[in-house]
């Protein structure tokens, strides 16, 4: 039973991080020690913005709509996306990678937004900043109804001269790393045919409408 | 019957997948992957992994909805605090070979203060009180201690493993007081209902998440092997971040030597 414990904490991150559950990390740029509060000031108000939008009032369509506008203008989804690639963003051609981007982008959408009910009644507390391989980990607290609090750390870039949320360790794992093992793991059982998870990702953002 | 005859096909499956072809040296990337994702096992993992995965479809998943549905949350909970009190012994002699006394102090008082006026451990008082719940078992133990996991193993039934924490898994029940007390038919049927209770309790907290990464990922046994074991790496790394002094705060500082 044990090892089943352990399997439901490691799998727990997908619960642990209402809202951002897909959005995983991407490219690591260089983050200097002083932006470190600022960062943290970044998510604080993104995370208040975010718990105000899902316990907020409004229909689904409307709190969905506010709910994507908050993600796609904090998270750095394109660098997420190549992350997750891995080694066969090389070897994809440049509209593999175009199609590649936009549906990893989709995908990430309908797994926020198909969720939304879910998060109702979340909350979250601040805890500490600490430098992470030239990025920021903000670690904050996670809270739910009926869910034991959550460890959630987010990883925070300076890209283009404002912070992103490049990566969320969400219980000590991290999502783009997971996301990557998934892709990486689907590629070799395709023969590396990058157009084959294209297609397979494009199944899954229709299904999901 | 029939499940010996599935456990023997699944066995005959296994043996004929044997092992994962590594990528030809030529292509340093795919096999510094292949190295890093330490599956060589992998044809016959995923054969449990599916097996797993047939049970779990047809047992334990209904089981678990069905106690969802008829138990309300708060006597799930009482559950689950009965069940991690039970647990504590192992814990704390996890705690103590981990050499961390302040985590040992922790699960100590969490077993006095739970079973006594948390009766029994069906409420969780010592959280409040500040003396939280943290992880440890044998493979953690071993982990601290600097040895590797080894490849990644899917075992029937008690799925991501590794021979390490196999090993552990064994050295918990080893350590489990249950494990020697008594005998009889009683102690028997209080075993085994433990162990169901246990199985039920995880896989309804696993309900959502399962269900989602089923749903979402293209690869479950791939995202479930990397999410596995990178929690393991972080519940080791948590042990030993715990640096926490022994001595409280509000105990006075001991003179400096003089000399």
């Amino acid at each position: 039973m044990l090892q089943r414990r352990h399997l439901l904490r490691a799998a727990s991150i997908f619960a642990a991080a209402p809202v951002f559950l897909s959005v995983w990390g991407g490219f690591a740029a260089p983050a200097r020690a002083d932006a470190a509060a600022d960062d943290a000031r970044f998510i604080e108000a993104l995370g208040k913005d975010l718990v105000a939008v899902v316990n907020g009032p409004g229909s689904t369509a409307e709190k969905q709509a506010a709910l994507l506008k908050l993600v796609d203008a904090a998270v750095d989804v394109e660098g997420i996306a190549r992350f997750c690639l891995g080694r066969f963003w090389r070897v994809a051609t440049p509209s593999q990678q175009e199609n590649y981007v936009s549906l990893f982008h989709r995908v990430m959408q309908n797994n926020i937004t198909g969720r939304l009910g879910q998060y109702k009644g979340v909350s979250f507390t601040m805890g500490r900043t600490t430098p992470r391989d030239g990025d920021v980990g903000v670690a904050t607290v996670v809270t739910q109804p009926g869910q034991a609090p959550a460890d959630v750390e987010w990883i925070v870039a300076t890209i283009g001269g404002k912070p992103q949320i490049v990566d969320v360790m969400a219980e000590g794992t991290s999502m783009r790393l997971t996301q990557r093992s998934d892709y990486t793991s689907f590629l070799s059982h395709n023969n590396d045919n990058v157009q084959a998870l294209i297609d397979a990702m494009r199944k899954q953002a229709l299904a999901a409408n | 019957m029939r499940l010996t005859r599935l456990a023997a096909a699944a066995l005959l499956a296994a043996l004929l997948a044997g092992c994962a072809t590594p990528p030809p040296a030529s292509d340093k990337e795919a096999t510094a992957e292949f190295r890093q994702t330490n599956d060589p096992l992998e044809p016959t993992n995923r054969v449990f992994y599916q097996v797993n995965d047939a049970i779990d479809t047809a047992v334990l998943r209904p089981v678990a909805i069905g106690y969802r549905d008829v138990v309300p949350q708060p006597v799930r909970d009482h559950v689950h605090n009965v069940l991690d009190n039970l647990g504590t012994p192992v814990t704390l002699a996890n705690d103590m070979m981990e050499g961390k006394p302040r985590r040992a102090g922790d699960t100590l008082m969490r077993m006095l203060v739970n079973t006594t006026f948390g009766i029994a451990g069906i409420f969780d008082v010592a959280t409040g009180w500040g003396w939280p719940a943290h992880d440890a078992d044998f493979g953690i133990t071993l982990g601290v201690w600097g040895i590797d996991s080894g490849p990644y193993l899917f075992l029937p039934i008690l799925g991501p493993s590794n021979p390490r924490d196999a090993v552990g898994f064994g050295v918990d029940i080893a350590l489990d007081p249950t494990t020697w007390v008594g005998s009889g038919d009683v102690v028997t049927g209080l075993s085994y209902g433990r162990i169901a209770l246990g199985a039920i309790d995880a896989r309804e907290r696993l309900l959502d998440t399962l269900d989602k990464i089923k749903a979402q990922a293209l690869d479950p046994y791939a995202t479930i092997r990397s999410l596995a074991r990178q929690h393991r790496r972080a519940q080791i790394e948590a042990v030993r971040k715990d640096t926490r002094a022994t001595v409280p705060d509000w105990y006075p500082a001991a003179a400096a030597p003089t000399h």
